[in-house]
């Protein structure tokens, strides 16, 4: 059997395309239950800050401890679902430190904007903090894949709607839209 | 330099083989997942995993989900291998050791 270095060629950059197929959707099955996660979180605290004004200095702080919980015992789980006998590789394990530590410089970078502008009211506290996450899908989506692309400007736009022209039932829209669309972004990436 | 894998070299072979490869080792793959990715044909892909399973490279699990029949693959050590061999031959001939 003869190759020639065009065929040896066009193999391996098929090779290249099938490996960096099954990547994307190992990154989409991982990323779906953080979204789902995180929707709720936003569906829940928006709602319960817009029908229960008396109980919106708590529904968040709750809302947010239920979704680091969750999310770190799922990303935990996750690290565990390998075949029997096999442990994530060291490459793995500094993906997954790094994510940690990107996730924490994102929060430091909140409490910084937060620091710096001086938002006024709840509205655009909630509005600037959340607009942050869907620009940093669309970010990740060029590098991972453009369903989380999709996803990252749907909920951007969501969230611009609603603080420009839905001011008065921002969190009710945010809740249900917001919390929403990353809700059906997670069944969307799982089904990928 | 080894010479090329006759069974991985076919183009669906090549690309069902990759895409097991990028898979953690002992990692099963749903069929209709695999038809997916590739693009390929029920028919096509019976014959091509047949082939590979034929030779060894892959492990083919049948079970039931409730009532529904459910095919899995996963790439054996042998095929791992294998494939590992047909990629440094690739490399070897563009790189001009060919």
């Amino acid at each position: 059997m003869n190759v020639t270095r065009e065929e040896a060629a066009k193999a391996l950059d098929d090779i290249d395309k099938a490996s960096d197929r099954v990547f994307q959707l190992q990154g989409y099955h991982h990323g779906a239950p953080h979204f789902i996660i995180w929707g709720l979180v936003w569906l829940a605290a928006n709602s319960a800050s817009y029908f229960l004004t008396d109980a919106a200095r708590f529904a968040w702080p709750i809302a947010l401890a239920f979704g680091f919980v969750a999310s770190t015992v799922v990303g935990i789980l996750q690290s565990r679902k390998w075949p029997k006998g096999k442990t994530a590789s060291a490459a793995e394990r500094r993906f997954g430190s790094r994510m940690g530590m990107t996730a924490g410089i994102v929060m430091l970078f909140i409490v910084c904007i937060t620091l710096i502008a001086q938002p006024t009211d709840s509205r655009e506290i909630n509005a600037m903090i959340s607009i942050v996450f869907p620009f940093l899908y669309m970010a990740g989506g060029i590098w991972a894949g453009w369903r989380l692309f999709a996803i990252g400007l749907v909920t951007a736009a969501a969230i611009i709607f609603g603080y420009f022209w839905l001011a008065e039932h921002f969190e009710l829209w945010m809740g249900l839209f917001g919390g929403g669309s990353l809700i059906a972004g997670g069944i969307w990436l799982r089904t990928a | 330099m080894d010479g090329p894998d006759e069974i991985i070299h076919q183009s669906t072979r090549l690309r069902i083989a990759a895409t097991l490869n990028a898979l953690p080792s002992g990692e099963l793959m749903e069929f209709g997942k695999l038809k997916s990715i590739l693009g390929a044909t029920d028919g096509n892909m019976a014959t091509h995993l047949a082939a590979l399973e034929k030779a060894g490279y892959i492990a083919v699990e049948k079970d039931f989900v409730g009532k529904k029949p459910r095919t899995r693959v996963s790439f054996t050590r042998v095929g791992r291998r294998a494939f590992e061999r047909h990629v440094a031959y690739l490399k070897d001939l563009l790189e001009g050791g060919g």
